[in-house]
């Protein structure tokens, strides 16, 4: 069984190949419980087969997955009651009400009648359609049916949800409401997994992040590391009052400044830095003694979108050949439970 | 230089030529050819056929009628529809395409590759001629009528196609239109004889001779009438008769009513979505799922609510099948039968279990397919069930929906229990009887599962592909099986029948595991 410190995900060398194509090459990251944990990489990355492991309906091939310290192959009946996975399609039966589509899950999930209709309440008020839970889902916009489905997702109460692309093709308004309620759910206790493209609203929302690319991961961890990720080098902002000839040289002469270069017509520069040989105060005592103005002078903190495009490759990203790999080739494909 | 008409036509034709899957159907066709040849060969050599070519030739063309329109039909009704259904329509007139170019390129096309079909047996099959007993006259005729009837079905199953928003509600409708068009006329002269004699009319006289005649001429234009002329020995009428210019201008007749109803039909894009049914919708915020159906056993009702009907679809089939018994008491009052418990009861049992099976037969070619259709599998199984349970638990929701059905088995056998018991009695008595029995309900369990894996393989026509399967199967098997008894000097016929069983239940087994392993291949693939 899991205790409170064990991670919620934990992902040990997992390789998995459809065919002669890999589509994931010896992933290994972990999720924190309570924590929402963002995954992204480019279109081909292996988000959604990663995500299709986690929710138990394919059989990792090589490697390593634990959900909540049970082993997502030996144990996919107790890991299923304690996730609730949305695929980027909703999965919904459109011909059925909103009420007897949760009702019907509710069921499924072991609920009597009274606890159904507690239930089925309690979450339609929580992603705010109680309002429409007699509308039939085929004529609901795709906002609608996107709560519709989380609202499916949330209706056993799991622990941990796994958010296939959520907000894909939503608007704006649809979008932040979805934001708003995961966040919500995160003060419930929740753990959320979720994949998206839209980086700017994962920024704000997660607290750590996983960078896929081409099936292997490049980054895993808090989004405060995120900022730091390429090493020991810092980037700064200058701003001057006026520009000054000799800012350029002053700034070169101190050991650690590895690049300065002039950002717009303003007078401002990016200058960049080793941490481990100098230090801001350093630099500003160097930028004053040169009797340039400094109007503002801070760390550029690399934001989830900068990050993304530094870590993966430019251009649609192909699936690597398992031709070309040394390891011995994967075997089939099974989900867990089989046909057993 | 192009026409713009033909666009859509050429490249469909280019598509079809380079597809490896058409290739596989002529080579898969050739294959069949050959192993129908094969056992009348040997049975001619032993003397068991008197007219080898003759039976050859007629085992090819019944093979082929039944595939056009089982097969044939769900191909070309979804012509159209398949685009509708993939809210592809729009975009498609969006562009230059004309309506006859998006018909001719969608629906010509497939009547080109399918009449191709037919005429690469050509060759073949006038090995009937060396082989003896028909001549060549009677094969080209045969052929003639073949293709003139693939003209009717394709131009007939494009108005559907035009008509209707999904395949599934195209083919239904027109393959009941299909079974009237074949036997309609057989029941119209039998309702005529019967009104005539009610009345007590002279069919010579007043309106009579005219009805008659219509349905006669009816009777003239369907395929089947035609080839039972053409195997008659002896024959020597016109290739080109009456049937054939039927059948071919009622499918220009009915291209030019699609080409006519394109723009009404299509002009408003709807979303494809699963059909709701017979449910009513209710705005109650309680639950309407039984107290006891919990866990797994809410899979059965789902199937049971949403694929076989749910109450109402309960009721509508016990009025169905009600209907269906009323009018064969009807006929038989009209033929002069007497009514009788025995009938009764017999009425009861036998239209019980047909309906029974055709319903299940539907029932399997759909509720596996639908979850994949509409991408609903990988929610249900993220359920805490093993894909087994799941299967089994959807089966028992559709299996539900059958009760009615059962309700007048039983309501028959209650009116005829010495009779039942007597036959009971009499299959137990003689091991063959009870051999045949169970081959016709193991052939019937194989059917089933053939069905459902194929609904999870192809991406239409699953039952239609299914009863071809098992006929050609099952032709090809008992045609093995003689020559062995040829071979091993006729003994052992009596363990024929337990022989055919061992092979249906490991066929059975196979299909059993290869739905499963479908279902969750189907479920990573969403």
């Amino acid at each position: 069984m899991s205790d409170s410190n064990q991670p919620i995900i934990e992902i040990r060398d997992l390789s998995h190949a459809y065919k002669r194509q890999l589509a994931l090459q010896g992933v290994s990251f972990s999720v924190e419980p309570g924590s929402i944990h963002g995954f992204v990489g480019p279109n081909g990355a292996g988000k959604t087969t990663t995500l299709k492991i986690l929710a138990t309906l394919l059989k990792p091939q090589r490697g390593t997955v634990r959900v909540f310290g049970l082993d997502i192959v030996a144990d996919y009946k107790k890991v299923r009651r304690k996730i609730g996975f949305m695929p980027d399609h909703f999965s919904l039966y459109r011909q059925m009400t909103v009420q007897e589509y949760l009702d019907f899950f509710a069921a499924a999930y072991g609920m009597d009648v009274a606890e159904r209709n507690r239930v089925v309440g309690d979450v339609l008020d929580l992603t705010d359609m109680a309002a429409r839970r007699s509308d039939l889902i085929k004529g609901l916009s795709r906002g609608m049916q996107q709560r519709v489905s989380l609202s499916r997702v949330l209706v056993h109460d799991p622990t941990l949800l796994l958010l296939d692309e959520p907000a894909s093709g939503l608007d704006p308004r649809a979008r932040i409401e979805l934001m708003e309620i995961i966040q919500e759910l995160r003060r419930m206790g929740k753990t959320i997994f979720i994949s998206s493209h839209i980086l700017s609203e994962l920024a704000l929302l997660c607290d750590s992040v996983t960078i896929l690319d081409r099936g292997t991961v490049r980054y895993s961890g808090s989004m405060t590391g995120l900022s730091q990720s390429n090493g020991e080098i810092v980037d700064y902002l200058l701003s001057l009052a006026e520009d000054h000839p000799d800012i350029e040289s002053a700034l070169r002469k101190i050991n650690g400044v590895v690049a300065i270069t002039k950002a717009g017509k303003v007078p401002q520069y990016r200058v960049s830095f080793q941490r481990k040989q100098t230090d801001p105060n350093t630099l500003l005592r160097a930028i004053l003694e040169s009797g340039a103005q400094i109007l503002g002078f801070q760390e550029i903190v690399r934001q989830l979108n900068q990050a993304f495009m530094d870590l993966t490759e430019p251009g649609v990203p192909p699936m690597i050949n398992i031709a070309d790999q040394e390891q011995p080739p994967l075997p089939a494909a099974v989900p867990p439970g089989g046909t057993s | 230089m192009k026409l713009p008409a033909l666009a859509l036509f050429e490249r469909a034709l280019r598509l079809e030529t380079r597809s490896l899957t058409f290739c596989g159907a002529r080579v898969g066709l050739l294959a069949i050819i050959l192993l129908i040849l094969l056992p009348i060969q040997t049975m001619a050599r032993v003397g068991w056929y008197g007219a080898p070519g003759l039976h050859f030739l007629q085992e090819m063309v019944w093979v082929n009628l039944v595939f056009i329109t089982l097969a044939g039909l769900s191909y070309f009704t979804s012509a159209i529809t398949e685009e509708k259904e993939e809210m592809m329509l729009g975009l498609l007139r969006m562009t230059n395409l004309n309506p006859v170019a998006i018909l001719l390129g969608k629906s010509t096309s497939r009547l080109i590759g399918a009449l191709l079909l037919l005429l690469v047996q050509v060759p073949f099959v006038l090995l009937a001629v060396t082989l003896g007993g028909v001549g060549l006259h009677q094969v080209a005729a045969a052929y003639v009528t073949l293709l003139a009837y693939l003209f009717f079905l394709c131009n007939f199953a494009l108005l559907f196609s035009v008509i209707f928003r999904n395949t599934a509600t195209a083919t239904a409708i027109a393959l009941l239109l299909l079974f009237l068009f074949f036997f309609g006329s057989y029941w119209a002269a039998g309702i005529e004889r019967g009104l005539a004699s009610h009345y007590r009319s002279d069919l010579q006289h007043g309106l009579w001779p005219a009805v008659t005649k219509t349905i006669e001429l009816w009777r003239r234009t369907t395929p089947s009438e035609r080839l039972g002329i053409i195997f008659q020995t002896g024959f020597a009428e016109p290739i080109i008769c009456f049937q054939v210019v039927s059948d071919f201008l009622m499918g220009v007749f009915f291209f030019l009513l699609a080409w006519a109803l394109f723009d009404p039909c299509t002009r408003e894009e709807k979303d494809a979505a699963p059909a709701r049914r017979w449910i009513w919708r209710r705005t109650s915020r309680r639950s309407r799922i039984p107290q006891g159906l919990i866990g797994a056993a809410a899979i059965s009702w789902k199937d049971f609510t949403f694929v076989s009907g749910g109450k109402i679809g309960l009721l509508v089939k016990f009025v169905v099948v009600g209907l269906l018994i009323a009018l064969c008491n009807i006929i038989a009052v009209e033929t002069d039968s007497t009514l009788t418990r025995q009938f009764e009861g017999a009425a009861l049992i036998w239209i019980s279990l047909i309906t029974t099976a055709v319903w299940l037969a539907l029932e399997a070619s759909r509720v596996f397919k639908d979850e994949v259709r509409w991408k609903t599998l990988s929610s249900l199984m993220t359920l805490p069930f093993s894909v087994s349970h799941l299967a089994y638990r959807k089966v028992a929701g559709v299996l539900f929906g059958t009760l009615p059905l059962l309700a007048y088995f039983v309501i028959g056998v209650m009116l005829v229990p010495d009779k039942v018991g007597d036959f009971i009695g009499e299959i137990f008595k003689e091991p063959t009887a009870l051999g045949m029995m169970l081959v016709a309900i193991f052939q019937y369990l194989l059917f089933l599962h053939l069905t459902a894996f194929l609904s999870l393989v192809l991406k239409r026509g699953a039952l239609p592909v299914a009863i071809v399967i098992q006929y050609l199967g099952g032709s090809f098997f008992l045609g093995f099986m003689s020559m062995f008894l040829v071979f091993a000097g006729g003994g052992g016929a009596e363990v024929f029948p337990f022989f055919i069983i061992l092979i249906c239940i490991v066929l059975t087994g196979v299909l059993h595991r290869a739905i499963g392993f479908r279902l969750v291949r189907a479920a990573a693939e969403e």
